[in-house]
């Protein structure tokens, strides 16, 4: 504010200093103005249809359920029954599923990123746009294809009996582990990316120097490399666990019935069971989670706050 | 001594890059291999009209089927429309956000928009999808292409803001000040100084929020009625039912018309020597 009040001081002072207060005022109102707009229209659009709506949410997950309909009021019983029960169950199972799920991307990830990180600059552009088409591609076909590949007579199924490490038909599709593979492989190429970024970022000089003063090659990765790519493994870990926490299409697809997870379980409050108290709750509950785990990763990050540009 | 030690490291080391490497080739193989397959089945012969997980002929039938199929069809069109005016839309709400994120002089403007930007990102589309259908629901609006098309702009928005910040990151603030001095009004200065140079990035943003939008499953699927149904969601339910032979076909000619796009986006980008998309990923 003060930067603008400034450089508009020298623009009129520069036009010949004869200008009164008045239209000094009147063009710092006109600076402003143009400003004001651009921040002004995107909030607006982005309050009507994304922060009213979770406003709503909220209040109706206070609500109670009655015959067609819904009273408003203060009620903890949708949350008593979120968290209780089947859905207590699905909601724990979610939560613990995200995090391992998260875990196992970013371990997958974490090699791929540090040998991308390593390639000469134009090898690397080539790597990482290798590794982004995937992302960038139809979700779903993706999903889609991996359902092919992973049911019975499928290409997994041969390539499994042929290496003799399967044999007979294969039961994967409809169970969990479907669901992990399918949800790893489609979060993968997004938890690449920011292990690279900060990976790409550290010094070699630095790591050179830790092999001077006689570190090892992995006590140089334990105590250098490690340590300086803890916002990339923040940010992976949030670009994939908090998606996670809301999948449904991966469960659905790949899981059947046997994959239930919170996604699902809150849609069907809203698409089946018109059950909109409850299904609020949930989404509640969702978002409370998420809040945690994004104060746990900004812990996780503390002194690394001039990383960001 | 020394020169077998140096030896020895060698050894370790490229044992370590072989490996290194290998999984590097795993990986780009796990990530490609669904998305070939997905192509190849295109062309799989199936049994009786059905899609098989064996490959029993080749055929390019499944193509015609696709084109001839008529809600198939009706699903591309909607969701040609529908994407269309989301990525104008996305476009301009979220170019302006990108840069009122960097540069409205206000601080605690500039920290609550970079703030609600963050937060689209990390509230899951399933909750976003849910909370849209049931404000709709409540307010009486009347679940629309309109109302589609605004509930997938928020996601939209972001992408192309981010995008758009990472470039006005880059620009030369005396720039700006010195056609103030110049008695350029503010208006002007955006429309002439820093429009023409965050372009490509504005272009780059687009694209994304087309393919993004033209994807949207999820947000979708909540805001979608029998009578406006798009692409991704008409799949999505022909997948429950056991997947026809024309929905590979015709997933096949929407994966290589988004590879097109994304290239689109990614030449432009170069052709402006910038690098390429951004990422949120530095600021957690």
């Amino acid at each position: 504010m003060s930067a603008a009040i400034g450089r508009q001081n020298q623009s009129t002072g520069s036009g010949g200093g004869g200008s009164s207060a008045a239209s000094l005022a009147a063009s710092v109102l006109k600076v402003r103005a143009a400003d004001h707009l651009l921040a002004a229209v995107p909030t607006l659009w982005l309050t009507l249809f994304f922060l009213a709506p979770l406003a709503v949410t909220v209040v109706y997950s206070f609500g109670r359920s009655t015959f067609g309909g819904v009273t408003l009021g203060f009620s903890l019983d949708n949350y008593r029954t979120a968290l209780s029960g089947f859905y207590g169950a699905t909601l724990l199972r979610t939560v613990l599923f995200a995090v391992a799920a998260s875990v196992l991307c970013i371990v997958t990830a974490y090699p791929v990123a540090y040998f991308l990180a390593r390639r000469t600059k134009k090898r690397r552009t080539l790597a990482i746009g290798l590794i982004l088409v995937p992302y960038f591609s139809s979700f779903l076909i993706r999903v889609m294809a991996l359902h092919m590949l992973l049911s019975r007579g499928g290409f997994v199924e041969a390539a499994l009996n042929s290496l003799a490490l399967h044999s007979g038909p294969l039961d994967i599709l409809d169970s969990q582990t479907a669901v992990f593979i399918g949800i790893v492989y489609a979060y993968l190429p997004i938890t690449i990316v920011p292990l690279f970024v900060v990976l790409e970022r550290i010094p070699p000089p630095l790591l050179e120097a830790s092999r001077d003063l006689g570190a090892s090659r992995l006590g140089t990765f334990l105590h250098v490399t490690l340590p300086l790519s803890r916002p990339g493994l923040a940010t992976a870990a949030l670009l994939t666990a908090v998606p996670m926490l809301g999948e449904m299409v991966i469960p659905k697809l790949l899981g059947g019935s046997r994959g239930v997870l919170m996604g699902q379980a809150l849609s069907a409050q809203y698409l089946q069971s018109q059950n909109y108290p409850l299904g609020s709750a949930m989404a509640v509950l969702i978002l409370i989670i998420i809040a945690a785990i994004v104060t746990a990763l900004a812990r996780l990050t503390k002194g690394f706050a001039e990383v960001g540009t | 001594m020394s020169r077998a030690r140096g030896f020895r490291r060698t050894v370790a080391e490229r044992c370590t890059d072989w490996g290194l490497s290998g999984w590097f080739v795993l990986a780009v193989a796990f990530l490609y291999g669904p998305i070939i397959a997905a192509i190849v089945y295109a062309f799989n012969l199936g049994v009786v009209n059905k899609q098989t997980a064996v490959i029993t002929g080749w055929t390019v039938q499944w193509f015609a089927a696709a084109w001839n199929d008529l809600s198939l069809r009706r699903a591309v069109e909607a969701s040609l429309v529908v994407s269309f005016w989301a990525a104008l839309i996305s476009v301009l709400i979220g170019s302006a956000l990108g840069y009122a994120m960097v540069r409205h002089p206000t601080l605690w403007v500039r920290r609550g928009l970079s703030g609600l930007t963050y937060t689209l990102l990390i509230v899951p589309e399933t909750v976003i999808g849910v909370s849209l259908l049931l404000t709709f629901a409540v307010t009486g609006v009347p679940l629309s292409t309109a109302s589609l098309i605004a509930g997938i702009t928020p996601m939209a928005i972001a992408v192309v803001a981010l995008i758009v910040r990472a470039r006005v990151l880059t620009l030369d603030r005396r720039v700006e000040e010195a056609a103030a001095d110049l008695g350029s009004s503010r208006f002007n200065t955006i429309r002439f100084i820093i429009l023409p140079q965050i372009l490509p990035a504005v272009v780059a943003g687009g694209v994304m929020a087309y393919t993004f939008s033209f994807d949207n499953l999820v947000v979708s699927a909540f805001l979608t009625t029998p009578q406006i149904n798009t692409l991704p969601v008409y799949l999505y339910g022909s997948l429950q039912y056991g997947p026809s032979p024309a929905v590979y076909a015709a997933a096949a000619v929407v994966f290589v018309a988004t590879l097109a796009m994304v290239g689109l986006a990614a030449l432009v980008f170069r052709l402006a020597r910038r690098p390429p998309v951004a990422f949120p990923s530095e600021e957690t």
